[in-house]
């Protein structure tokens, strides 16, 4: 992995397109700014551990699970 | 050809309706071939099941059955990913966790899974929304659905009946076609 250190205000280019702007430094708290094509996809990381888990969790699903469901949705 | 899993038994499926996922899902990033098995139940959930491990399966709905206003807006390199020019040809769905105590039941709108019904290439695509949920709560709106739908007379033999006998069928291609294809489907979701 590539390292690079920055001071607030400075910024990193990559590609041709996308820049990356330290805005703020607050004790433990980085803020960044980015500046991308419309097309680029930037989401917090969290986000795809989420869905990951999210994903994990449906796949232990079976039938029973499916029964369970149909005799609560019957019930009124 | 006939795959075996682990929750329905052996199945026959047509070869045409393997659906690819070449980057796989999140978390099951080794798994790219799948089909969708319609268990004929009273839930309206699908199975989205792997090809290459029996065990695999993601239990799926369509959207719009629990949020009608739900709307997918891919970017033009996502429908690219697809070959697809806009959403008409395609299938959303979400992926469904189903806990045991089902009324915390959760669909992911934030990564839907989207279908090329035409190439049966797919992907989960996570949407830039960043409104949306990794685990929307939509127990109370698939309830309130299914009631509606099962006092419609014309369409109560679909859900009013118990589960169907017949077993477990595998959805083809041109079923999925239709569905996605009704008059409901909003020009917004070009």
């Amino acid at each position: 992995m590539l390292v690079l250190t920055r001071k607030l205000g400075e910024s990193i280019a990559i590609d041709d397109h996308i820049k990356i702007v330290v805005v703020q430094i607050k004790g433990k708290q980085v803020r960044l700014g980015i500046k991308a094509p419309p097309e680029t996809k930037i989401h917090r990381e969290e986000v795809y551990k989420a869905i990951q888990d999210q994903n994990t969790e449906a796949a232990q699903a079976d039938l029973s699970s499916i029964t369970n469901l149909a005799n609560e949705l019957n019930k009124k | 050809m006939k795959i075996k899993t682990t929750r329905f038994g052996e199945l026959e499926v047509d070869k045409k309706d393997i659906i690819e996922f070449t980057e796989g899902l999140l978390g099951f990033e080794n798994l790219k071939k799948f089909f969708i098995v319609d268990p004929g139940d009273q839930t309206l959930i699908l199975w989205l099941q792997s090809i290459d491990d029996a065990a695999t399966a993601f239990p799926i709905i369509e959207p719009k059955i629990f949020q009608p206003n739900y709307m997918v807006k891919l970017l033009p390199v996502e429908l690219n990913s697809l070959n697809l020019e806009n959403l008409q040809n395609a299938s959303v769905y979400t992926v469904l966790t189903i806990p045991q105590n089902v009324t915390e039941m959760s669909a992911n709108l934030k990564a839907p899974i989207i279908i090329n019904n035409r190439t049966k290439n797919a992907r989960q695509i996570v949407l830039q929304d960043s409104k949306l949920e990794v685990r929307f709560k939509m127990y109370m709106d698939l309830k309130k659905y299914i009631v509606n739908f099962a006092s419609d007379d014309s369409k109560r033999t679909n859900v009013a009946a118990p589960a169907k006998e017949q077993g477990p069928t595998v959805v083809h291609a041109n079923m999925t076609q239709s569905q996605s294809s009704d008059k409901n489907s909003t020009p917004e979701a070009n």
